[in-house]
């Protein structure tokens, strides 16, 4: 037997189970499929209906009186948790592996680095309890009322700042679990360019910014597109901080950027127990249904990211600008 | 135009690694100056030591002076102001692989804050022709990335962008040693061609390539400069028991 012989059912056990997972997901929604429609992710009403009374027929299915399943709240604040944390994680994850590979002496770079890959391993039910007990309190007397008075120009800014669960919430936590995913990879590729091409660059009279920025930093572009990948798929799908500090909204979309809400994951766990209670099931089919469109939307997200890659490597050179 | 080099009671260290030893010596402007000796004697050491190289590896140390026409390299001056007036040829090849032909050739002009189009254009087509490239890459500068190339044309793309700079001083650590036969003649012609605007320094293991280029030879030998004259008596009449041993393949 070949390495190659070993190795290829192996590797096809992964593909296997990922494709029985959506297979799955999508036969056990289908019947909340056809019942929900289109109107499943451009609406927001989550409705159990009446679970005290007989199920009806409706629509050729068998529900609780009342029910209807319409998730935009929760694919909204999906996306903007995301987004709020990828946008704030890449330059604060980059500039922390800038100062890991460049900014301090070579004797302390293995404790900071081993301090960040802690923070990576450490469990984000941590995460969430720590947002819950420390930062919460400090963004919703402090912080959030500070901004809503000085940023109140940039949309969404200004308003009304909560409790301190929510969306801004949840995005900085997701920030911090993200972050050192970032910082290593990106560490570990700064550290492993050829010391040759920095020479290149001090030779020419370029400071040591200028050579991290224009010739280090842009040769490293594909790791840090394949690491947001990795980030923006492990804050799509992050379930217990995001449930523990977002504020578990309901049907409405967050009108500022301090309002509450349940992201699509957290939503699933959150639900799962009254969904339960569902005699007809399609409750329980329907939080499938939101499962699969969480899959769709990581595939399309991780598409959208490789695309990036593929015209990144080969369409454009990079870099190009000390200016 | 290219000016001298005084070098006086230069000492470098590794960390506790005592280098070189109390070296002096006279680099004449718009010649060619060699330098040989076996490996480890502290050649690469030296050179680095001219444009304040030496002191980016971390526990490096300096002491001594070092003057490059009327400024004093190691007194009163960033090093980042004498790299921009000093250029630089590693023995390996290292363009930026994320910058095109173009950038290339341009970056150390748009460091210093050039920005007048035109102007690049001709600095970046003069100094490719002095590289003798030009020809090679006219019709892919801004398509093609420098890592594209070949060997021996990243290593005459690393030559245009030192000369884009038009330095006083151009610094060589081993040019041509990861270069085939073909592409070191181009570049040893180009040395030819060069020093009569430029001062230049070149590292070399190859005794030959050091009487063809250079006006004047350095023998090194263990961190020490043991002879330093003119190419000629170097080779054909030294002084030193050492250098003879050295390049009548005694040693090294
Ligand atoms: N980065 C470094 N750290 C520690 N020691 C070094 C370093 N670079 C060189 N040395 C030491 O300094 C001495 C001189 O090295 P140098 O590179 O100047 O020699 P060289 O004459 O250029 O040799 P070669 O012909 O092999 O290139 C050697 O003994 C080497 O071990
Ligand atoms: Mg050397």
């Amino acid at each position: 037997m070949s390495f190659k012989n070993i190795l290829a059912p192996i590797a096809s056990i992964v593909g296997v189970t990922l494709i029985g997972i959506v297979i799955f997901l999508g036969v056990y929604s289908w019947p909340a499929v056809k019942f929900n429609g289109f109107s499943f992710v451009v609406k927001n009403d989550w409705n159990l209906g009446n679970l005290y009374a007989n199920p009806v027929m409706h629509r050729g299915h068998l529900i609780m009186p009342g029910a209807q399943y319409g998730i935009l709240f929760l694919i909204v604040a999906t996306l903007l948790s995301t987004l709020i944390a990828v946008v704030l994680a890449v330059p604060l994850g980059v500039g922390s592996a800038i100062f890991l590979s460049d900014g301090v002496p070579a004797v302390l770079r293995p404790w900071l680095s081993f301090f960040v890959e802690l923070l990576a391993a450490v469990p984000s039910v941590v995460y969430g309890l720590w947002g819950y007990a420390a930062v919460i309190p400090l963004l919703s007397h402090t912080v959030f009322p500070w901004m809503a008075k000085h940023l109140a120009f940039i949309p969404f800014f200004a308003g009304d700042t909560g409790s301190g669960y929510g969306l801004l919430t949840s995005g900085f936590v997701l920030t911090l679990m993200i972050v050192p995913l970032i910082t290593s990879t990106m560490r570990d590729a700064l550290i492993s360019q050829p010391r040759g091409l920095r020479e290149a660059a001090l030779a020419l009279g370029a400071t040591r910014f200028e050579t991290m920025w224009s010739v280090i930093l842009p040769s490293t572009r594909r790791v840090l597109i394949a690491s947001s990948i990795l980030a923006t798929g492990r804050a799509l799908g992050e379930t217990m901080a995001v449930l523990m500090v977002g504020g578990g909204a309901l049907n409405y979309l967050p009108n500022n950027i301090y309002a509450p809400i349940t992201t699509m994951a957290a939503f699933i766990v959150s639900q799962l127990d009254s969904a339960l209670e569902d005699p007809t099931g399609m409750a329980v089919r329907s939080l499938a249904e939101v499962a699969l469109v969480l899959c769709v939307i990581s595939v399309i997200v991780n598409g959208a990211a490789r695309l990036m890659l593929y015209f990144s490597g080969y369409q454009r050179l990079g870099g190009g600008g000390w200016a | 135009m290219g000016v001298g080099i005084e070098v006086k009671d230069l000492n470098a260290w590794y960390g506790a690694n005592h280098t070189l030893h109390d070296i002096t010596l006279n680099i004449p402007a718009n010649q060619c100056t060699a330098l040989i000796g076996p490996s480890g004697c502290g050649k690469s050491t030296f050179v680095r030591c001219l444009n304040r190289m030496h002191e980016t590896t971390p526990g490096a140390k300096v002491t001594g002076s070092v003057r490059i026409g009327d400024v004093d390299v190691y007194n009163g001056s960033s090093p980042v102001e004498i790299r921009r007036r000093i250029g630089m040829v590693f023995q390996r090849p290292n363009p930026f692989p994320t910058m095109s032909i173009y950038d290339n050739v341009s970056a150390g002009l748009r460091l210093n804050g050039f920005r007048n189009r035109k102007a690049l254009d001709e600095i970046v087509e003069r100094s490719l022709k002095q590289a003798a490239l030009w020809d090679e890459v006219k019709n892919d500068l801004k398509k093609k990335s420098g890592a594209s190339l070949s060997g021996g044309q990243q290593q005459r793309l690393c030559i245009a962008r030192a000369l884009a700079v038009d330095p006083e001083v151009m610094l060589m650590d081993e040019p041509a040693s990861a270069l085939d036969p073909v592409s070191t003649s181009k570049i040893e012609d180009l040395i030819f061609e060069l020093k009569s605007q430029y001062t230049i320094v070149i590292v070399t293991h190859n005794m030959q390539q050091a009487a063809r280029v250079a006006e004047r030879t350095g023998f090194f030998l263990n961190g020490r400069l043991v002879e330093f004259d003119s190419t000629h008596k170097i080779f054909t009449n030294p002084s030193d028991k050492r250098t003879e041993d050295y390049i009548t393949g005694r040693f090294g």
